[in-house]
């Protein structure tokens, strides 16, 4: 693509949800890092998540879910706790980069995608262009903002905040190639302990050809809408040519109804 | 910009939801300059809203306690208004270059309003659209870039190109034609940017959104004309045009409703709540409108009355289509259903 820069090896991450105990250091890393202001202090009653979803200020988000089901090895009966650290997929076809319309989300030389915040004048159309609910604007300062897979670390050779201080390496930051293989074997050692619900969610293109693979994908043991994840997203662009094919049409009718009118109203009308 | 918390303390701090102690560290973080108030988050706090209800963990239809998967669209009345304001001035354009078309003197004053309708609503249109935007100062950034997978990109330079050929048809007639193809593509390419989205119910009615734009356009205008001062040549031009458009918008209307309702979930805010109201009054209204043109004899009070009718009608039509889209962006459930009932198609 032009305009690209020279690509280094991209970078991702796997996120291993059968490993996160819930702490929440991730978000409190990047909050902190980030320099993130808070967004409200929210009872929401929904477990012990009072984060309650990604949005502008919030870009690692911690699901906590109890579920009337049981998992091995968790020794609850017919309970157990799923957590899981969502965050920005970096998708490869990421929605809201090919929706923004002053190209200030753009693809970094990381395979990340990265939204310039001197750049973007706030219209909103990425925010109904991604379909896992990840971009947000912040209502006081008026532009879009999400994860940036610390693309400033990065620069300095440092890894993500998030997977820095993830103490029980459930957030797991690489090369995509490397993960992808690691994700793969850890898959089958979780099959041969017994944990036959273990799969990879949107780890490649052929798993999830609707956005051609996450660079932040995961490992999970239910639905994905257990996690609040979509079961098979597109993303819209996908589709769109459906739109734009009815986009002529529409003109064309517009068209003939002006022509027609015109033409009637002249045959038989009064002369002039 | 910053709220004081801990005001019944004997320490009440001063803050912008950062808590960053300015004497010692240095705002240099990647978010260091998003703009906070230190208030509560208005947005999130209106996503998790109250429950009403605890919701029932569900094994075959799972959901995340209920909470929408998708975030809202933020944009606010400025842009349903836009919609049909920019369908309104690129109808005109269009019904003024076909009128160019005939070469008879008796529609000249028709033509000039249909390009002072499309230049005013081109200038209002810009107003609207910058109006909506986070940064408003940062309204030329939209030309910045040409960029044919975003359908606002593509829209802003139609605008642009509308508004400046709808001006120059002020000076030489024969612009009057590229404001007329330009005024078509403004009247429709708003319905490609609303399918162009991961919003289940704009998404699944994308074949339609576009005709049904269009249509609900040729209304607008059709009923605009009708309440101006008309001879006999001008309203049956408009009456023509308008009842047209007004036929074809209740049909497009029906079937993007068949489309999105292919998964029960995803057409239900067409049907229930406010947008399902929203939506149906404007439909009865716009019949209306027609029923008003099509009656014999035509007099003034009938053709005030089919403009009123249509007039309401088309708008009301473009914000219900917001509420019904924002509708089924917070029910998680339209979108995993659709999602997973891959249309056989
Ligand atoms: S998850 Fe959403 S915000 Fe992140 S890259 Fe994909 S489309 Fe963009
Ligand atoms: S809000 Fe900003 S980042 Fe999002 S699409 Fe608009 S200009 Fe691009």
């Amino acid at each position: 693509m032009p305009g690209q820069p020279q690509a280094a090896p991209v970078k991702g991450f796997f996120t291993d949800t059968t490993l996160c105990i819930g702490c929440k250091a991730c978000e409190v890393a990047c909050k902190q890092w980030n320099q993130l202001p808070d967004d409200g202090f929210l009872f929401t009653g929904m477990s012990y998540d009072n984060t309650a979803h990604l949005g502008a200020s919030t870009w690692r988000h911690v699901a906590f879910i109890e579920r009337p089901a049981p998992l091995h090895p968790q020794n609850e009966g017919a309970f157990s706790w799923l957590f899981s650290s969502d965050v920005c997929k970096h998708c490869a076809r990421a929605g809201c980069l090919e929706a923004c319309p002053t190209g200030a989300i753009i693809r970094t030389e990381f395979g990340s995608v990265y939204v310039q915040p001197d750049v973007c004048n706030g219209c909103g159309y990425c925010i109904v262009s991604c379909p896992f609910g990840v971009i947000d604007r912040r209502e006081e300062d008026g532009r879009a903002w999400k994860c940036t897979l610390c693309y400033d670390r990065l620069r300095a050779d440092m890894q993500p905040a998030c997977a820095k201080s993830c103490p029980t390496e459930s957030i797991q930051f690489g090369n995509l190639e490397d993960l992808r293989k690691q994700a793969r074997e850890r898959v089958e050692k979780l099959h041969s302990q017994g944990m036959r619900e273990a799969y990879l969610y949107g780890e490649s293109a052929a798993s999830q050809p609707g956005t051609e693979g996450l660079h932040a994908f995961f490992l999970l043991v239910d639905k994905p809408e257990v996690y609040n994840l979509p079961p098979d997203p597109i993303v819209p662009t996908k589709t769109v040519k459906d739109a734009w094919t009815a986009m002529a049409a529409g003109a064309l009718g517009i068209a003939l109804a002006a022509l027609g009118a015109a033409f009637f109203a002249h045959k038989n009308g009064a002369q002039s | 910009m910053s709220t004081v918390r801990y005001k019944t303390s004997p320490d009440p701090v001063s803050t912008d939801g950062r808590d960053i102690d300015r004497k010692i560290a240095e705002l240099a973080g990647e978010a260091a300059d998003q703009q906070a108030s230190g208030a509560a988050g208005k947005h999130i706090e209106k996503q998790a809203g109250t429950w009403t209800q605890l919701p029932q963990p569900h094994a075959a239809d799972p959901t995340y306690y209920d909470r929408p998967l998708l975030n809202e669209s933020v944009w606010g009345w400025a842009i349903p208004t836009y919609y049909y304001v920019g369908g309104l001035a690129g109808a005109s354009l269009a019904l003024g270059a076909a009128l160019e078309l005939q070469h008879a003197a008796k529609f000249d004053r028709l033509i000039r309003r249909c390009h002072w309708i499309g230049f005013l609503g081109c200038c209002v249109s810009g107003a609207l659209l910058v109006y909506d935007l986070g940064k408003p100062q940062r309204f030329l950034n939209m030309l910045r870039v040409f960029r044919p997978t975003s359908p606002m990109n593509v829209g802003a330079w139609i605008l642009s190109g509308t508004s400046g050929a709808s001006a120059a048809a002020f000076f030489f007639r024969q612009a009057g034609y590229a404001a007329g193809l330009f005024g078509m593509a403004l009247a429709t390419y708003t319905g490609v940017l609303v399918s162009n989205t991961a919003v289940p119910l704009w998404n699944a009615s994308r074949k339609v959104l576009p005709v049904l734009f269009a249509a609900s356009a040729v209304t607008s205008a059709g009923s605009l004309f009708e309440l101006f001062d008309q001879d006999e040549d001008e309203a049956r031009v408009t009456r023509a045009f308008g009842s047209v458009g007004k036929l074809a918008e209740i049909a497009a209307s029906v079937i993007a409703e068949q489309h999105a309702s292919q998964v029960a979930r995803v057409g239900r805010p067409f049907q229930r709540g406010f947008s399902g109201f929203l939506w149906r009054t404007a439909a009865v209204l716009t019949a209306g409108s027609v029923v008003m043109n099509l009656l014999p004899r035509p007099t003034r009070g009938k053709r005030l009355a089919s403009g009123i009718l249509g007039t309401v009608g088309s708008l009301l039509m473009r914000f219900a289509l917001e509420q019904a889209g924002n509708a089924s962006a917070r029910d998680p459930r339209a979108s995993f259903h659709s999602q997973r009932e891959p249309l056989a198609q």
